[in-house]
C-alpha cells in the first residue's frame, strides 16, 4: 500500500519480538549505538578567545614584517642592507689562496666549455679530441695555450696528426678572469701540475695579442703558433699562496709577491 | 518504552546496519590496503632514517638510496595510507550522515584498485629513480591524472548522497567532510597543472610546492580528521558536542586561513617578499581553528570519562586531538621570522611538523574511526583487546618521539646551520642522535602497524569475534571471567533484549 514511513502503525503481520530479535542478531553494533545528541549551546570560552587573541597578535607581528602586501615585484625588503654576522666584519666572500681561487673559477668554465669534447678527465678520445694530460701545448708556452683556447686550431699538428675538424674558437664571452681561471685549472689538474698561476693580467695580455693577430677570426694553424706564439705571456707571476678575492680574483691586501701590475 | 518507538529504533538500527553492510567491501578495502601502505611507508621511513646516522646501511642498493627511500616513504604515507584512510572514513560517514545506502560499490572498488595501482607504480617509479623531486609530488608525472580520476570516481557518490539526503540539519562532520572533498581537487589540480603542465619560474615552483604540502595537511587531512572526530566524540559518548558556536568558529576560521599558509618554507628565497611572511602568519593563525576544534572535542569527550576510558575509538581520537593541539602550538612556535623560521628551512623540523600532522593527528584519529567503523561494516567485534592496546601504546609513544625529536633536533640542527663559519658537517652531526632516536621510534610504530594490518585483514575476512559485546579497553564492571579479548558471548546464544548499551 504505502511505505512504512507513512504508516507508523504496525501491521498485524509484523511480529515485534521477532523483528527486535532480528535487529539484535543482524545489527548488534548498529543497535547499541547511541544517537548523536543535539548540538550543545555553550558559549565560546573566554580563555579560548584570549589564547586566539594572543596568537592573532603574534601573527599580526609576523605579517607586519612582510612590508607591502601583494607587491609581486619586490623580492626583498625595501632598503634591505645585509647585516654582518655577529663577531665578523662584513667583507664579502672570504679571500682564498690564489691557486685555489683560480682553479675554482676555471673548473666551472671547464665544465661549461671544454668538458663536452675533452671529457671530464681531460683525456679526450684520441681520435677527434686530443688529451690535455701531460700535453706540452698545455704545459709549455702560455701564449700558445692561450691562443688555442681563444681562437681554436685546425690542421695537422707538429706530429703530423690531424684531429677531426679541429677545435672551434672558445674566446667568445670569456673574460680575462675566466681565461686565467681555465688556463690555471687545466695546467694544475688531471695530473698536470705546473704549480703556477696564469694571472688575470696575463690573460688580458693574451686577449690583446689575439686581437692583434694578422688573420684575426680564423682558427690557428700549427705553423702560425710556431712562428708567433712560442713564448710566455707577459706579466708578473703571482705567488700561488697569495690571497685573492674568489669572485674577481683581485689580490687582497697586496702582500710582497703581488705588486700592482700595469699592463 | 512503547512498542511503537521500539520499532522506530529498530528500523533505524536496521537502516544503519544496511548502510554499513552496503559499504563493507569498499571501506575494508581502503582501510586494509591503506594499512598495508602504512606499513610499507614506515619501513621505507626506517630505512631513510637509518641512513641519516649510518650512511653505509644498504649503500650498495641504488633503489634504496636516501634520495629515493625518503620521498617514497612520504608519498606512500600520504597517498597510500592517508588518502585511502580518508576515503574509507568519508564514504562511510557521508552515507551514515545522509542516511543513504551506497549504490556504487563496484565503481568505488574498481576506482580504489586504480588508485592503488597509481600509488604502487608511483612508488616504484620513485624507487627506480624517476621521482620528480618535488616534495609530496614525487610520483612520476603520469600518476597524478590517474589519482585524480580515481579520486573523483570514489568520492562523487558521497556528493550525490549528500545531495539527495533527507532534508534537515547538516551535521558538523558533514561540513568538514564536504569541504575536504571539494578542497582536495582544487589543491591537487592547481599544484599539479602549475608544476607539470605549465612550469614557470623554478623558485616560484618550489613555493607552489610548499603551498601544496601545507594545503594537503590543512585543507584535506585536517578537515577529514576533524569531521571524523566531530562524529566519534558525540556518537560514542552520547553527549552533545560541547559548543556549536565554537564548532562554527573552528570551521570557518580553517576555511578562511588555511589556503594562505605554506609559502613560509621559502623565506629568504627570491620570490615576492611578502609571500613567506603571509604564509608564516597564516600558519601561526591556524592555531585558532585547531584550538577551537580541539577544545570543543576534548570537552565533548571528557563529558563521559567512563566511555573515554573504555572505548578504543575515543582513546585514539583523544590522542589525535592532543596531537592537533601540539601541532597548533608548533605552528606558532616554528614560524617566528626573527628566531625560529630560518632554522626550519633545511633541517629536520619541517619533517617533524609533517609527521606530527599526518601521523600524530590525522592518522591517530583515523585509527579511532577505524576501531569504530570496522565492527559495524563487518558485523564482527575486534579480536583482541591486547592488540588494540599495543597498537595504541606503540603508535602514540612512537609518534611523540618521532615528531618531538624531529621538531626539537631540527631546531638545533638549524641553529648549527646558521653558524655559517663552521663546516656544514658540524650542523649535520648535531642531528645524529636525533636521527638514531627517530629510527628507533619508527621501528616501534612499524611493529604496531604490522599487527594492525593483520588485525584488520582478519576482520575483513569476517574472522572477528561473533559477539554482542564490543571489544573495550578495560573489562566492564560485570565481567565474570577476565578474558583478554573482552566479554565473550556468542551472538546466536544471546536472547533478545540483551544488547549492551555501548
Amino acid at each position: 500500500m504505502s511505505s512504512p514511513n507513512h504508516q507508523p502503525d504496525l501491521e498485524d503481520s509484523i511480529n515485534v519480538t521477532e523483528a527486535h530479535g532480528r535487529v539484535i542478531l543482524e545489527a548488534a553494533a548498529a543497535a547499541r549505538e547511541k544517537r548523536i545528541a543535539d548540538n550543545g549551546s555553550e558559549p565560546i570560552n573566554l580563555w579560548i578567545l584570549a589564547a586566539c587573541g594572543v596568537v592573532a597578535i603574534i601573527a599580526g607581528g609576523i605579517l607586519g614584517g612582510a612590508g607591502k602586501l601583494f607587491s609581486y615585484g619586490s623580492s626583498f625588503r625595501e632598503g634591505y642592507v645585509r647585516t654582518p654576522a655577529p663577531g665578523t666584519a662584513e667583507s664579502g666572500p672570504q679571500p682564498k689562496e690564489a691557486l685555489a681561487a683560480y682553479m675554482a673559477k676555471g673548473s666551472k668554465i671547464y665544465s661549461a666549455k671544454c668538458n663536452g669534447c675533452h671529457g671530464p678527465d681531460a683525456k679526450g678520445d684520441g681520435a677527434n679530441f686530443p688529451s690535455l694530460v701531460g700535453s706540452k701545448w698545455v704545459l709549455g708556452e702560455t701564449d700558445r695555450f692561450a691562443m688555442i683556447i681563444l681562437n681554436g686550431l685546425q690542421g695537422p699538428i707538429s706530429t703530423g696528426k690531424s684531429y677531426g675538424a679541429g677545435m672551434a674558437a672558445q674566446g667568445a664571452g670569456l673574460s680575462p678572469a675566466d681565461l686565467a681561471g681555465i688556463m690555471t685549472f687545466v695546467r694544475n689538474n688531471f695530473g698536470n701540475s705546473t704549480g703556477d698561476v696564469i694571472t688575470v693580467e696575463m690573460a688580458k695580455a693574451a686577449m690583446e695579442i689575439s686581437d692583434a693577430r694578422a688573420n684575426k677570426g680564423l682558427q690557428l694553424t700549427a705553423a702560425e703558433l710556431e712562428a708567433d706564439h712560442l713564448k710566455a705571456l707577459p706579466g708578473e707571476p703571482l705567488d700561488p699562496k697569495a690571497m685573492v678575492d674568489p669572485i674577481s680574483l683581485a689580490p687582497i691586501a697586496a702582500p710582497v709577491a703581488a705588486p700592482k701590475v700595469t699592463p | 518504552m512503547s512498542s511503537d518507538s521500539t520499532t522506530t529504533t529498530d528500523q533505524d538500527a536496521l537502516l544503519r546496519a544496511s548502510i554499513d553492510r552496503s559499504l563493507r567491501h569498499p571501506v575494508m578495502f581502503f582501510l586494509t590496503s591503506g594499512a598495508a601502505w602504512l606499513a610499507v611507508s614506515i619501513l621505507l621511513g626506517v630505512i631513510a632514517s637509518a641512513k641519516v646516522h649510518n650512511p653505509g646501511f644498504l649503500a650498495d642498493c641504488a633503489w634504496l638510496t636516501y634520495g629515493r627511500a625518503f620521498p617514497a616513504h612520504m608519498n606512500a604515507l600520504v597517498y597510500g595510507w592517508g588518502m585511502q584512510a580518508a576515503f574509507a572514513v568519508i564514504i562511510w560517514l557521508m552515507a551514515r550522515l545522509s542516511r543513504k545506502e551506497c549504490n556504487a560499490v563496484g565503481t568505488i572498488l574498481a576506482a580504489g584498485h586504480v588508485w592503488n595501482l597509481g600509488v604502487g607504480l608511483g612508488v616504484v617509479g620513485i624507487l627506480a629513480g624517476y621521482g620528480t623531486g618535488m616534495p609530496w609530488m614525487e610520483f612520476p608525472a603520469f600518476a597524478w591524472p590517474v589519482l585524480l580520476v580515481s579520486y573523483c570516481a570514489i568520492l562523487i557518490w558521497s556528493f550525490i548522497q549528500f545531495r539527495v539526503r533527507p532534508e534537515g540539519h547538516v551535521f558538523i562532520s558533514q561540513w568538514y567532510i564536504l569541504a575536504a572533498m571539494i578542497w582536495f581537487p582544487w589543491v591537487f589540480i592547481t599544484a599539479n597543472t602549475l608544476l607539470h603542465c605549465m612550469p614557470g619560474h623554478p623558485v616560484m615552483a618550489a613555493g607552489i610546492n610548499a603551498w601544496f604540502k601545507s594545503a594537503m595537511i590543512f585543507l584535506f587531512f585536517t578537515p577529514v580528521a576533524l569531521g571524523a572526530a566531530y562524529y566519534l566524540a558525540p556518537k560514542v559518548t552520547g553527549r552533545p558536542v560541547f559548543s556549536y558556536s565554537l564548532a562554527k568558529l573552528g570551521f570557518w576560521s580553517l576555511a578562511i586561513i588555511a589556503p594562505w599558509a605554506g609559502m613560509q618554507k621559502l623565506a629568504g628565497a627570491p620570490i615576492p617578499f611578502f609571500l613567506p611572511y603571509l604564509g608564516a602568519a597564516a600558519t601561526a593563525l591556524l592555531f585558532i581553528p585547531a584550538c577551537a576544534a580541539g577544545f570543543n572535542l576534548i570537552r565533548t569527550m571528557l563529558s563521559c570519562p567512563k566511555t573515554l576510558a573504555e572505548s578504543p575509538s575515543l582513546r585514539f581520537t583523544m590522542a589525535g586531538i592532543i596531537g592537533l593541539a601540539v601541532l597548533a602550538v608548533a605552528a606558532v612556535l616554528l614560524n617566528l621570522p626573527g628566531s625560529t623560521l630560518k632554522m626550519t628551512q633545511f633541517s629536520l623540523s619541517g619533517y617533524g611538523f609533517d609527521v606530527l600532522a599526518i601521523y600524530g593527528f590525522f592518522t591517530l584519529v583515523m585509527f579511532g574511526a577505524t576501531y569504530f567503523i570496522v565492527p559495524r561494516v563487518t558485523r564482527r567485534e575486534w579480536l583482541s583487546r591486547r592488540l588494540i592496546k599495543m597498537h595504541f601504546l606503540f603508535s602514540a609513544y612512537g609518534v611523540v618521539f618521532v615528531a618531538l625529536i624531529a621538531l626539537f633536533g631540527g631546531l638545533l640542527q638549524g641553529a648549527g646551520q646558521e653558524d655559517w663559519q663552521q663546516p656544514w658537517e658540524d650542523a649535520a652531526s648535531r642531528a645524529i642522535p636525533y636521527a638514531v632516536a627517530s629510527t628507533f621510534s619508527w621501528s616501534l610504530i612499524l611493529f604496531s602497524n604490522v599487527f594492525f594490518f593483520l588485525h584488520l585483514a582478519l576482520m575483513w575476512m569476517r574472522l572477528g569475534r561473533r559477539s554482542l559485546h564490543p571489544t573495550l579497553l578495560v573489562s566492564s564492571h560485570d565481567a565474570h571471567g577476565s578474558s583478554p579479548h573482552g566479554e565473550e558471548g556468542d551472538i546466536d546464544n544471546a536472547g533478545p533484549g540483551h544488547a549492551a548499551a555501548h
